[in-house]
């Protein structure tokens, strides 16, 4: 059984968000206007975290992109009161939107942020002529969503090595974001197989977690030369 | 009163009958043109391939064209059915035939006919019934499209029903 995971390299991440942007459009995430988004409404299954460190002029930006980090030992299953939420046995914490209730205690329990709750019925730019990706769901109002290490893709994915009758590659399965990464700085694969690109990576002696020191072992590692936190 | 109370418990009776009764009026579908499946499959020898052809080859399956009606009715009818001649006035204005869309699976379900037919081997029949022997046009689901239904069937025949195989 696979486990998927993802390495994020910080050392080459130029914080250039091509990976929000595709993750937004892949997945149907509603775009929400300036206005709205200054009462906390914005939705970014895949985040920029900018941060800034010292006083200015010597101020240092960093940038960290943040998708759900899909723990190990989730803590946001534990409290959903109607089981949306779970994590599969390949290590994806899913979201069913149609059992979910909206009534947030996953995102309260989430130490990432990494859950949004959903205002807004989908919305798409003009370009897309209201036509959003046919496979993922387009949410409902009031349900809590999130990055899905695009699931959907896998699913396909399965079926076409069923029909070759064999397991699936590992460059085959690739989500948005590491697609679009031009920097090649995400990498996505079955940290349970030693030799995948991905469990290398996670073995590096750059490698740290968020949230390590919580116990809810996050399946999302990230690469840094500069810095442990 | 009295008689009013005693009849209270009939109304709500009466109601809830006439409620599902019209839940079941609004399953069924009424379809441009009386499409007779056991003609076409017994005379004609088509099979569902013939015309479903993308159920191997993709997830959605296709319903035929015009093109493909029109190779047999073009011209001149071939039967005595009135509603050949409907079917050949489509053809002859070229627009598709409306036809009236059964089965739907929501858009958060991943349902592929493609993995149910070639590598689950499942017989059409299993969830469209024999339509060998529809006479009348398919208005109504053989095996209604609800989750209960397809995990009955994945717990059956020992196929997964982790959420993510099929929800999206």
């Amino acid at each position: 059984m696979p486990k998927w995971a993802m390495v994020i390299d910080l050392d080459k991440c130029t914080g250039c968000g091509a990976c929000s942007v595709a993750c937004k459009m892949e997945n149907n995430v509603p775009i929400v206007d300036p206005e709205e988004a200054q009462h906390g409404r914005a939705l970014f299954w895949m985040d920029m975290v900018t941060t800034f460190e010292g006083e200015l002029p010597d101020t240092q930006v960093k940038h960290f992109p943040k998708p759900c980090f899909h723990c190990d030992d989730p803590p946001c299953t534990v409290v959903c009161p109607v089981g949306a939420t779970y994590r599969n046995p390949e290590g994806i914490v899913a979201q069913i939107y149609h059992r979910c209730i909206g009534c947030r205690y996953c995102m309260a329990a989430c130490p990432f942020t990494a859950k949004y709750f959903n205002w807004y019925e989908p919305q798409w730019l003009d370009e897309a002529h209201g036509i959003g990706n046919p496979d993922v769901s387009r949410r409902m109002t009031g349900v809590v969503e999130k990055c899905s290490f695009c699931s959907h893709r896998l699913q396909q994915i399965k079926e076409a090595a069923d029909l070759e009758g064999r397991p699936i590659r590992e460059e085959e399965y690739i989500p948005a974001c590491m697609e679009s990464c031009p920097a090649d700085a995400i990498v996505f694969g079955d940290i349970a197989n030693r030799d995948s690109r991905v469990s290398r990576l996670s073995r590096s002696y750059r490698v740290f977690r968020y949230g390590e020191d919580l116990g809810v072992k996050p399946k999302v590692y990230y690469l840094a030369r500069r810095t442990g936190t | 009163m009295k008689w009013f109370l005693r009849l209270g418990p009939v109304m709500v009776l009466l109601v809830v009958v006439v409620f599902y009764l019209s839940l079941g009026a609004n399953d069924r579908v009424a379809q441009p043109i009386a499409y007779n499946h056991k003609i076409h499959i017994e005379s004609a020898g088509l099979t569902c391939t013939d015309c479903h052809s993308s159920v191997q080859s993709s997830s959605a399956a296709s319903i035929p064209n015009l093109e493909m009606c029109s190779t047999c009715h073009s011209e001149q009818p071939i039967s005595e059915s009135a509603e050949e001649l409907k079917l050949i006035e489509f053809v002859h204005q070229g627009t598709s035939i409306p036809w009236q869309r059964v089965y739907h699976v929501p858009d958060h379900v991943f349902f592929s006919h493609r993995r149910h037919v070639v590598i689950a081997r499942l017989e059409c029949t299993t969830c469209h019934g024999n339509v060998d022997e529809f006479t009348e046009p398919v208005a109504a689901q053989f095996l209604p499209i609800t989750m209960d239904n397809c995990m009955e069937c994945h717990r059956e025949n020992n196929v997964t029903n982790d959420c993510l195989s099929c929800h999206r």
